[in-house]
């Protein structure tokens, strides 16, 4: 694509399908001689645009500093083409619980695009050669992948540098890159990759080894039995693919990750409720200045209005998990089962190079059927994706199947900074396996 | 999660919320307690860390590295004579 | 009286706590980067001296050292706080159950550890009315925060803790210029049942203000059959009285959680490896011990001068510690800016011979000080008229009364008087024989004992 040619690709995609919360506006801007072009989730901080992670509480608020993920492409050679659209600091699995813009899928304008990296997700759909960077908790990589029907790869935590990342579970957030294939990704994973002296979390990595393959998967039957009768059959049509590749595909028990889910959300927002504090109208985005009242009602009514139901709610959640009296029961338990689920996977390993399931347990929802979820059920649409995040394992969601003409996805976790073995199966498939392009895109 | 309870944990984070919310919000939240009550049957262990991966003795020498641009990150805040202007105390 | 402190220092660290940013900025708000300023985005990297400045003064409080620690997030709203967070060890303090002396009493530390200190406020407006004004060079800077056991019995004990504790902490890490106005405390104090809290009291000479009011705001209450309340004060360094506390009344929980961005950090190889150096006030109390020196000299000694400690035992070691108490803390002391500057390295070898001879009685006192006047580069004192024994009397008389300490030491340590012998040999220049002036000043003690 020539510059005019993207610039026209950008357009569509934001004024059809609601991508972008800013973008490149100047044509101008997309001339140039540039490697590649890419685009980033609106919680990664970029000195050229607003950073506002989805909120009204960070209305205007231009960073001093670019993310060190962001900062590595830029040197690659890449032209940062705008920031996507997201369910508010991360909190979702729709990207519907946005104060800016909600992305619409493009296969269906009437579906959402997953979340919380939903605009990350169908920019990689909508725009031919396009690396879009996404942001992964508890899911938010897979999800959109999956339901956009393309490649989403979280990798290790602490693989990719969080700085000037805006914070949602601190022990639990990852950057990571969807694209409409799985090759852009591998070529552009090294680049994101590697210890950062500002990210001591970033520090203890082994090189990233693009090496390495997958010759048998393990599938927990725990996970696939709450499934849609369309999306197992669905599921078990790539497994016998997988096997007629070669790959051997074996049932196993793992009964630790019942407790995945609980724990993800109490972890979660138990350490967002800490990162969302310093959002007070004071120092940054949306500053307010009333002498009227004192400072804590001033905090109190800046949060209030500047903040979406979904953040408050895991707000009090998170709050409520640390507070004197429940931290053990809660806060510290959850600590504790995180453990618990890392080594049922280490258990699992020993016997497979990696774990695979569905990635979602249906395709992405109507926004009408998602209007009138309860909260609780749209916590369980996280219940495949949870489990390896809350492990910290790398993951890949690669398009499977087409179901009533919409993606669905299947995921496969490899132990810790084994990123290479995903991708190699990822490339493998590709030839096994054709992924469809959406209407929205030609 | 009571009514009460919720406005207590509200006061606590900073949140004004509406009795319509304190309602809302109690229910959602005892329905999700309810799933969390399963971590009880989960065995306890003092083998526990505070991230996924081990990150350990991460350490930064005690050498100056002035920020270079102060001013830049004074902009973002309203300030006097350098004071960055915060609200009432009282 | 039962009274506990929880004391916050500031670590003499180049860069702050979790960031490369300077712990000394001028101007207001100069000193500041994204992480000190808690933009979004941001994220903490531990300073490495600060770990171990923390570790070595927990190790130096005798304290069990904990060997695997990490940071935990208190979070509460204030102004000054950027994260409105502080980054803080709440379940693995770097150390815990340790002790620290002040004479011979014994002072219980609960624990020790290290956290970040917020920025500093400075209030504009109307009374009543006031805003915050906020300079966050201060915020990050690194704090060690030393809590005691309720082990100390009044105002004037937790003053002299405080001061000792300063003294030796100096030597051990270095403080700041002005440690004694920038240290700061939470006093707990009872006189009777309840304990009564002052948050956040500045200086040395406050916290002992504030201490003193509180004790007497609680006696009286109590002696009027009044029930003291159980409450947090705050004192108010203008009235110099202590007032309930008047803003942070909201409701706080908290909620502590570990700081994942900052790990785990395994301190207990490092706290067995460390040699700690020794430090001036004990070192007073070893050479109290090893020379038999009376506490009073031997804590001025080390206070005056490391170098003056190091003389003394030079000559306690071959004279004995009386003799090296009276000429290291009369003559030499009193001239010892001189006798250094002039001499350096070559002092001790100089010093030595004098000593030598009058010990071995082959010159007179008035002698040996004279050729120490002369080795200080001043002029010897030309020889007085021997004056009546009556100015003797009432010279020894002022100085046993100005120093009652040395009274109730001599009860116990005949040598008590040494300190008080160099003092009237410096007053009076030689003019009497150290032997007269010895006996004059026993007899002194003696009626007052």
């Amino acid at each position: 694509m020539n510059g005019a040619e993207l610039a026209a690709a950008v357009r569509r995609a934001d004024v059809g399908y609601q991508v972008f919360a800013e973008r490149l506006e100047d044509p101008i801007a997309y001339e140039g001689d540039h490697a590649f072009h890419f685009s980033t989730k609106d919680n990664l901080c970029s000195i050229d645009f607003q950073t506002r992670s989805g909120s009204r509480i960070l209305e205007g608020y231009r960073p001093p500093f670019d993310a060190t993920a962001i900062e590595r492409l830029r040197k690659a050679g890449g032209l940062l083409i705008g920031k996507t659209n997201m369910d508010e600091f991360g909190f979702g699995s729709f990207s519907t619980n946005s104060a800016i813009g909600v992305p619409r899928n493009p296969f269906d304008l009437e579906r959402c695009c997953g979340g919380s990296s939903g605009g990350a997700a169908a920019a990689a759909s909508l725009i031919e050669d396009h690396l879009a960077v996404g942001v992964s908790t508890g899911g938010s990589i897979s999800c959109p992948a999956s339901f956009c029907g393309v490649v989403g790869l979280t990798p290790t935590y602490g693989r990719v540098s969080r700085w000037g990342l805006i914070d949602y579970g601190t022990s639990l957030d990852k950057v990571g890159l969807l694209s409409a294939s799985s090759a852009p990704i591998r070529r552009y994973l090294p680049v994101i990759s590697g210890p950062d002296p500002l990210d001591p979390t970033s520090q203890t990595q082994p090189p990233l080894d693009m090496s390495g393959g997958i010759d048998s998967v393990a599938v927990p039957e725990e996970m696939v039995a709450d499934l849609s009768d369309d999306m197992r059959d669905a599921f078990q049509e790539a497994v016998g693919k997988l096997e007629g590749m070669g790959v051997e595909v074996l049932k196993v028990a793992m009964p630790a990750l019942r407790y995945a889910l609980p724990a993800y959300y109490i972890l979660a927002t138990a350490e967002a409720s800490t990162n969302m504090a310093r959002y007070c109208g004071m120092r940054y985005g949306d500053i307010v200045e009333d002498t009227d009242l004192g400072f804590n009602e001033l905090f109190s009514s800046v949060r209030s209005r500047g903040l979406g139901s979904e953040t408050k709610r895991r707000i009090l959640l998170g709050t409520f998990c640390r507070m004197v009296g429940l931290r053990d029961r809660y806060y510290i338990k959850a600590l504790q089962v995180r453990q618990l689920v890392i080594r049922q996977y280490e258990e699992a390993f020993q016997g497979a190079d990696a774990v695979l399931t569905p990635t979602m347990p249906y395709v992405a929802p109507r926004f009408d059927e998602i209007e009138t979820m309860t909260a609780l059920e749209a916590y369980h649409a996280d219940i495949l994706t949870v489990p390896p995040n809350l492990a910290g394992l790398p993951h890949i969601s690669l398009p499977c199947a087409y179901i009533g003409g919409m993606p669905a996805g299947m995921q496969l976790a490899a132990p810790h900074w084994k990123e290479g073995r995903l991708l190699s199966l990822a490339e493998r498939w590709e030839s096994e396996f054709q992924y469809r392009i959406p209407e929205g895109r030609t | 999660m009571d009514e009460e309870t919720v406005r207590k944990v509200a006061r606590v984070a900073r949140l004004d919320l509406t009795d319509e919310e304190v309602s809302k919000y109690a229910a959602d939240l005892e329905d999700i307690l309810s799933t969390f009550e399963v971590l009880d049957e989960a065995p306890s262990t003092e083998d526990f860390d505070l991230d996924p991966v081990p990150v350990e003795d991460r350490l930064r020498d005690d050498e100056v590295l002035a920020y270079p641009d102060p001013a830049r990150l004074r902009r973002e805040m309203r300030t006097a004579d350098g004071w960055v202007r915060g609200p009432r105390l009282t | 009286m039962k009274i506990g402190l929880e004391i916050h220092i500031q670590l003499p660290t180049r860069t702050k706590l979790f960031c490369s940013c300077s712990t000394s900025g001028d101007e207001v708000n100069s000193s500041v980067c994204p992480i000190c300023l808690g933009f979004p985005g941001s994220r903490p990297m531990l300073n490495r001296r600060a770990l171990e400045m923390g570790v070595s003064i927990a190790k130096f409080l005798n304290c069990e050292i904990t060997d695997k620690v990490w940071f935990s997030r208190k979070t509460y709203f204030y102004p000054d706080l950027a994260k409105n967070y502080q980054i803080t060890q709440y379940e693995t303090p770097l150390g815990r159950n340790g002790h620290f002396m002040v004479g011979d009493r014994r002072i219980g530390i609960w624990e020790a550890h290290i956290e970040e200190d917020p920025g500093r406020i400075k209030r504009a407006g109307r009374a009543g009315e006031e805003v915050a004004l906020v300079d966050y060079n201060r915020s990050g800077v690194p704090l060690v925060e030393i809590v005691t056991a309720p082990d100390l019995t009044t105002p004037e004990e937790a003053r002299a803790f405080l001061s000792d504790l300063l003294i030796e902490l100096r030597h051990l890490v270095g403080l700041s210029p002005q440690d004694e106005t920038t240290v700061r405390a939470d006093g707990n104090i009872s006189v009777g049942e309840e304990r009564v809290e002052i948050k956040n009291i500045n200086g040395l000479r406050n916290i002992e203000r504030a201490l003193k009011f509180e004790a007497k705001r609680q006696s009286r209450l109590l002696a009027a059959g009044k029930k003291i309340v159980r409450e947090t004060r705050r004192f108010d360094e203008e009235l110099g009285t202590t007032l309930p506390s008047r803003e942070k009344e909201f409701e706080e929980d908290y909620g502590y959680i570990g700081e994942p961005d900052l790990g785990t950090y395994v301190i207990g190889p490092m706290a067995r490896a460390m040699e700690l150096p020794e430090t001036p006030l004990a070192r007073a109390s070893r050479l109290e011990r090893e020379h038999g020196v009376a506490a009073a000299s031997a804590r001025q000694m080390v206070l005056t001068s490391w170098e003056l400690a190091d003389m003394f035992e030079a000559l306690a070691s071959r004279f004995g510690g009386e003799a090296a108490t009276t000429w290291t803390l009369g003559p030499l002391a009193s001239h010892w800016k001189e006798l250094q500057e002039r001499h350096g390295d070559r002092l001790e070898s100089n010093v030595v011979p004098i000593i030598e001879q009058v010990c071995a009685g082959t010159i007179t006192d008035a002698e040996a000080r004279m050729r120490l006047d002369v080795l200080a580069g001043r002029e010897a004192a030309p020889a007085a008229a021997p004056a009546a024994e009556g100015d003797l009397k009432q010279l020894v008389a002022r100085l046993v009364d100005s120093h009652p300490e040395v009274v109730k030491d001599y009860r116990t340590n005949p040598r008590a008087a040494n300190f008080l012998i160099g003092q009237v040999m410096k007053e009076t220049q030689g003019r009497y024989a150290s032997k007269e002036v010895s006996d004059m000043i026993r007899k002194e003690l003696e009626k007052r004992v």
